[in-house]
């Protein structure tokens, strides 16, 4: 029986207030602790193994293909997809079979050939599932956070994590957006849109900002803009720097000068977009501020 | 027939029949008795993991626990009804049955058939 072949989703995410993204991060740690992982990277082959099941590429040319977790009687496989030449996406794939491996509920999803489809829940609730758990098994809290304390900051740190994760750059990306304490937002835009937005805490706190949805544009007099002009930049994976601003991308009245990194994502054909800062303004710049632009306001 | 339907009986069936409580099941499969009770009652859904280990403690398979078949040691074969298989290249399929079939020669192996 073929349970799952899954598209390519790395990107996605549970959402925050979702219960399960709590007990997802449980089950995922503690098959981490059970194996006793203590360093990074952590090896979804080796944990295949460790659970006993079998592991094969797939030498597909279809994409949309990542891998696919088999089951004959209670031996289990998985195929992973080779479409894309990056190691740390091929080990999402393997990390992503053994989330619909070892999640809760996941038989659920899996048609049987004898029932119809009916009345099942979205398959996308397993894929998030599966995708969140994923990154909670390559990128564990506490590791990926001493790790992360010690890169620095915007691309520079992610590309450091990448390499001692070896996970994919998106995948770190998003995780890093997750738990760093500074200032950052990771965009992944296709052309002049922007598919998804992930903001760090720090930004989230933020009051007056427009977390940009799916399909909202790239804002224009941005590097991020000029670089999605031209489709070579994306498929050569080049790299622009520049500055922004957080009001340029966000909206809101704090006016604050980011760090705007851009890196084309090669075959995938998207642009990932980081944008940092070290400090933002605090409570008492914030007031004086507000108190400067007050005493600018004409009154009659 | 949905997994949270007759998986909660199937468990509790196979189990009554090998005459063993929930907490010596819980040592078998080193899940927690209280795991095993939620299975039971159906508040908690298995993994594929638990029904693996599950079904190895109490020699049925995985397939008679998600009541896929009636008969305890019956396994499905060959279910291609799974969602986007057709959309899997034809190369592609050949390397998924040719995996299959290694998985089921494994299974055969395991239980020294």
């Amino acid at each position: 029986m073929i349970l799952w072949r899954p598209l390519l989703r790395e990107a996605r995410s549970v959402k925050e207030n979702d219960l399960c993204h709590v007990s997802i991060t449980r089950c995922a740690e503690l098959l981490i602790r059970d194996l006793g992982i203590t360093s990074l990277p952590v090896c979804p082959f080796s944990i295949a193994q460790a659970l006993d099941i079998a592991v094969k590429a797939l030498p597909s040319d279809s994409q949309g293909v990542s891998g696919i977790l088999l089951r004959h009687d209670n031996q289990y496989g998985i195929l992973y997809s080779t479409w894309l030449e990056n190691d740390g996406f091929q080990r999402f794939s393997v990390a992503h079979e053994l989330g619909h491996y070892s999640l809760p509920g996941h038989p659920d999803s899996v048609p049987s050939g004898h029932a119809s489809n009916a009345g099942f829940v979205s398959k996308d609730k397993y894929e998030l599932e599966a995708d969140y758990f994923a990154a909670s098994l390559l990128m564990p809290r506490d590791l990926f956070k001493a790790a992360m304390n010690k890169a620095g900051v915007g691309l520079e740190a992610i590309e450091k994590l990448t390499g001692q994760c070896n996970t994919s750059l998106t995948a770190t990306a998003i995780r890093y957006a997750k738990y760093t304490q500074d200032a950052v937002a990771v965009i992944m835009s296709t052309g002049s849109e922007i598919d998804y937005c992930f903001m760090s805490d720090c930004l989230k706190e933020i009051q007056g900002l427009t977390w940009p949805g799916k399909s909202s544009s790239v804002p224009r007099n941005t590097a991020t803009h000029a670089f999605n002009n031209d489709p070579g930049n994306i498929t050569s994976a080049k790299r622009r720097d520049g500055r922004t601003s957080l009001q340029l991308w966000f909206g809101g009245n704090i006016e604050v000068n980011m760090l705007e990194e851009v890196v084309g994502m090669g075959r995938y054909g998207k642009t990932l977009t980081v944008l940092s800062t070290e400090r933002l303004p605090d409570q008492e710049e914030l007031e004086e501020e507000e108190k400067l632009i007050e005493s600018w306001t004409p009154r009659f | 027939m949905k997994t949270q339907n007759i998986f909660p009986k199937r468990l509790q069936e196979a189990r009554n029949s090998r005459d063993l409580s929930q907490d010596e099941l819980a040592k078998r499969t080193n899940l927690q008795p209280s795991a095993i009770s939620h299975f039971e009652t159906g508040t908690r859904k298995p993994s594929f993991d638990n029904l693996r280990k599950l079904a190895d403690a109490l020699e049925v398979t995985s397939d008679y626990l998600l009541g896929r078949t009636d008969d305890p040691s019956g396994v499905i074969e060959g279910d291609t009804l799974y969602r986007d298989y057709q959309n899997l290249s034809a190369n592609d399929r050949e390397i998924a049955r040719d995996f299959m079939a290694s998985l089921a020669k494994r299974s055969k192996e395991r239980k020294g058939e």
